[in-house]
């Protein structure tokens, strides 16, 4: 990695043009992945990325270049070339380069990337070889497993010398079910910063059989109704909801230019008394984790929403400049071919105190969504849509049909007012999170919840 | 810019691989430089600038091919490479052979499609022309509150390949986009619109129908409403075709068929679209801003029918692909980066288009949506099946007019009911960049959509 006395260098050239900040991102990532379809391996790769990113700011107004390159004179001639950009006369004080502190919010027991390719396989072909066998309507089984080790270096001009290693595991299984023309799928996708401990342990087996039973009742399921109706939300990935609805909306990218449907809504209520909702960095191991954001900064566990008031915003440093506040830890970035903005990280909405089956019970007609695919947000609106990979019909209290194709879409302030019921049994799940700083792993969760009304695109009447 | 640093070295990869036991090898350099501007509230508030350049290797060793890529180019990453891409091969073990090739004809590839102004695309004229924009969209209307994201960016850069098989590629191009969106809130409502421009010299760009658009496209909004829930004729605007084909577009792809993962596996020369739809790869088309000569892997690309009158005339294939089936290469097998492997892509798509204007559409259906944007393809649809549940925007028309837009309602479907279900298209072709390329889209026409939105009666 880049030495003290050369990122000084290079922080001196980028505050040459008049910068009140400069920072340099330095990125090394190792990475293995394969894949199998159908029990056999298909895909194998490997590879190195490395990158190096000067960020400059001067009052809201950023410079960022990157390169691949890591020779010093490179780099210094980088970040005069950067500095070339801003107009100013005034020079800002630079802090000498603090000693290097070192973070991970990994836990490994065992390192994955010390583990050969052809264990890889081996796990996924249990999970192929299962779902093979399991019934003649599964058709076709794919599988893949990737992990990576990302070093991120941070130093800056007030002083900052960070290091954090991120190693991640992510791995999915799915199964398609055919029946004549209709294909339906069942899919996991688990991931976390724990070693190759969690792959070990987790039960491969069983959860291969549940994504199987999926796409078999969704193969033989009918279409979801369309209308408006009382919609309940399983736990885990269902606060993917949230994660749209509203996270992205309480990220100073939008709430710092006043384009968020939650501006200045601190203190008051946005969602209904229910809801208390958290953005978790620190959560050892899990999927979303870190300890050093991608500026350096310490990560946050930030209430969000707190017994439906608004508590916290998710502020980045540029956001900090632009709202009067201080930054909580959440800069971050795809790599280093971007520039940090405020993102999410593992965000859920907290317990609340009802048993899920009761929450069941009390709905007399509605659409109970068990499994949620992605879905998108316009932060200035709050309009987002969701699909459900899996639901049921509720009918008179019970859990009946299942059916398939629904979406949900409405407006995120609406539905967190119509959030009537929340479950204890809050989970969480990864997933990938895409917006301004480009792709990066989030966990998303909550525990089952009820919105009383929500608009659900389906195709029967 | 000189590349035989760079040729040297990945001819040199090459050679070693085959020292270290790779029956072929191939190895390929991209290099990219990219600047970026972007605007808000009257000044530049970000200006980015990178060159960025990698190194993709993929070696043939007892039928399987392994790959590897890494971005810290030196010797030492050269050893990475090759063992990794060795632990790789002896892993693998798939079925379909892939090759590594050189038509004997045409050895040499070169496609520089430089437009000679790259030079013109300097931090001041791009923040020139930024500003001066966002002061135009602001002047659109007092409606309009902000304009939240406004960015004008370039790129460039060649990309070499080198084979044991003999042969050498050499492709290098450039492009400029602006993109902007808008915010306007009127009577508390708000409401958000974006839109965009692409070409190769930023002198070209003419801020008038831009910003003409994007004022529809922002303002027309106001005044929304739901609408009953039912089955719709309905018009997709270009831009909304273009986002639904490119969705399941992969099913045109021979990979997806041999895997069992397209409905349209064993349907070549088959009718699967209405008579009036046609639908043709055209990589040399003239219109378009890059033109793709030969795919990633050394295969000339041709000029051929996807969709002719209703039938589907033959998949895309690459060599794998076509070995497998027992055809040619349709000269589609591209790698989206240096450290990808070789996929099936289209290039250029051109809808054929028809001969009634948009006006003329609406006049003709009588009744109906005209649908402007669809969202949540990423999640609403199942790619296999073709289903589609997916939030939408646009406008009702009646009485042969557009009479009011419409929100919060949602389209469902399946894609190749709605192949069979094209009734026209329009004459109003615009080209819309998607996928590799780009596709020339009129509007089109579909008899009957089903359309969820919440309201009682009309």
């Amino acid at each position: 990695m880049i030495k003290d006395a050369t990122a000084q260098r290079i922080i001196e050239a980028a505050m040459s043009g008049g910068a009140d900040f400069a920072e340099i991102f330095e990125e090394e990532k190792k990475s293995s992945a394969v894949g199998l379809l159908n029990g056999r391996t298909i895909r194998a790769s490997s590879g190195i990325d490395y990158g190096v990113g000067i960020r400059l700011m001067l009052g809201t107004n950023v410079v960022y270049v990157y390169t691949c390159d890591k020779g010093e004179n490179d780099l210094i001639n980088l970040a005069k070339e950067a500095a070339s950009a801003l107009k100013s006369d005034s020079l800002s004080a630079i802090r000498e380069v603090e000693a290097l502190s070192k973070s991970t919010p990994s836990v490994l027991v065992i390192d994955p990337l010390s583990v050969s390719k052809k264990t890889n396989i081996d796990f996924l072909k249990q999970a192929s070889d299962y779902a093979m066998s399991f019934d003649a309507l599964i058709t076709q089984v794919s599988a893949s497993y990737a992990t990576s080790n990302r070093i991120i270096h941070i130093v800056n001009s007030e002083g900052f010398n960070k290091e954090e290693s991120q190693t991640r595991i992510r791995f999915s299984v799915e199964t398609v079910a055919t029946k004549g023309n209709e294909k339906q799928t069942g899919r996991i996708a688990p991931g976390t910063m724990r070693g190759y401990e969690y792959i070990n342990e987790y039960p491969i087996i069983d959860k291969t059989r549940e994504c199987c039973e999926t796409a078999i009742r969704m193969v033989n399921a009918g279409y979801a109704p369309s209308g408006k109706m009382p919609v309940v939300i399983g736990n885990g990935f269902g606060g993917v909801i949230f994660h749209e609805a509203c996270g992205h909306a309480l990220e100073s990218t939008a709430v710092g230019i006043k384009a968020s449907c939650f501006t200045d809504k601190l203190g008051k209520q946005i969602a209904s008394p229910v809801v208390s909702a958290r953005d978790n960095a620190r959560i050892e191991g899990e999927w979303g984790s870190y300890m050093t954001d991608d500026t350096g900064r310490e990560s946050s566990d930030l209430l969000l929403i707190e017994n439906g008031i608004c508590r916290n915003y998710l502020v980045d440093d540029l956001g900090a400049r632009r709202m009067g506040c201080e930054p909580t830890g959440c800069g971050r970035r795809q790599d280093y071919s971007y520039a940090p903005t405020s993102r999410m990280s593992n965000t859920y909405i907290d317990n609340g105190e009802d048993d899920p089956a009761d929450i069941i019970a009390d709905t007399e007609y509605g659409l109970y969504c068990t499994k949620m695919g992605g879905g998108s947000v316009d932060t200035a609106t709050g309009e987002f849509n969701f699909a459900s990979e899996e639901a049921f019909m509720i009918r008179n209290g019970k859990i009946a049909e299942p059916v398939r194709g629904a979406t949900l879409i409405g407006k995120g302030q609406e539905i967190l007012m119509n959030i009537d019921r929340v479950g204890n049994d809050l989970e969480l799940s990864a997933g990938m999170c895409g917006s301004m700083s480009g792709n990066i792993p989030v966990t998303v969760g909550q525990p089952t919840i009820r919105v009383s009304s929500i608009l659900v695109g389906g195709r029967e009447a | 810019m000189d590349n035989t640093f760079e040729k040297e070295l990945i001819g040199k990869l090459v050679d070693k691989a085959l020292e270290y036991g790779f029956e072929e090898a191939e190895a390929c350099y991209m290099s990219s430089s990219s600047m970026e501007i972007n605007i808000l509230n009257g000044e530049v508030s970000s200006y980015e600038n990178s060159k960025v350049n990698g190194i993709g290797f993929r070696g043939k060793k007892n039928g399987q091919m392994g790959g590897s890529f890494t971005t810290d180019i030196d010797e030492s990453a050269m050893d990475f490479m090759l063992e990794t891409a060795m632990e790789n091969c002896e892993v693998l073990d798939d079925e379909d052979e892939e090759f590594i090739y050189c038509d004997p004809e045409h050895p040499e590839l070169v496609s520089i499609q430089l437009s000679g102004n790259y030079s013109k695309n300097t931090y001041e004229k791009f923040s020139e022309v930024g500003l001066e924009l966002e002061k135009k969209i602001l002047e659109l209307s007092d409606d309009i509150k902000a304009v939240d994201y406004l960015s004008i960016s370039c790129g460039t850069g060649p990309s070499i390949s080198v084979n044991s098989k003999g042969l050498h590629t050499y492709k290098d191009s450039d492009y400029i986009t602006i993109f902007a969106e808008a915010r306007a809130q009127k009577d508390g409502v708000v409401k958000t619109g974006g839109h965009y421009w692409f070409g190769k010299d930023i002198d070209e760009f003419d801020p008038e129908p831009f910003l003409k658009i994007l004022k529809k496209k922002v303002l027309g909004k106001f005044g929304a409403a739901s609408v009953k829930s039912g089955e719709y004729k309905v018009i997709l605007d270009s831009e909304a075709f273009v986002s639904l084909f490119q969705t399941f577009a992969g099913a045109f792809s021979s990979y997806s068929m041999q895997k069992g993962l397209s409905l349209l596996a064993g349907k070549e020369g088959t009718k699967i679209a209405s008579d009036i739809f046609t639908i043709r790869e055209e990589p040399m088309y003239e219109k378009a801003l890059i033109k793709f000569p030969f795919d990633s892997e050394g295969v000339l690309t041709k000029s051929k029918a996807l969709i002719d009158n209703g039938v589907f005339e033959k998949a895309l294939y690459n060599l794998k692909t076509a070995h497998k089936a027992g055809t040619e290469s349709t000269g589609n097998g591209f790698k989206d980066a240096f450290s990808a492997p070789v996929g099936i892509s289209a290039t250029n798509l051109v809808v054929t288009p028809g001969e009634k204007s948009f006006d003329e559409l609406c006049e003709w259906i009588g009744e109906g949506i005209y649908i402007t944007e669809l969202n949540g393809l990423h999640a609403g649809v199942n790619k296999i099946s073709g289903d589609f549940s997916l939030f939408c925007e646009g406008y009702l028309v009646k009485d042969g007019k557009i009479a009011r837009p419409v929100e919060q309602i949602t389209v469902a479907d399946n894609f190749y009911d709605v192949l069979k279900k094209i009734i026209a298209t329009g004459s109003d072709t615009i080209s819309v960049p998607e996928g590799k390329g780009e596709y020339f889209c009129p509007s089109v026409v579909i008899s009957s959509m089903n359309i969820s939105g919440d309201m009682e009666e009309e």
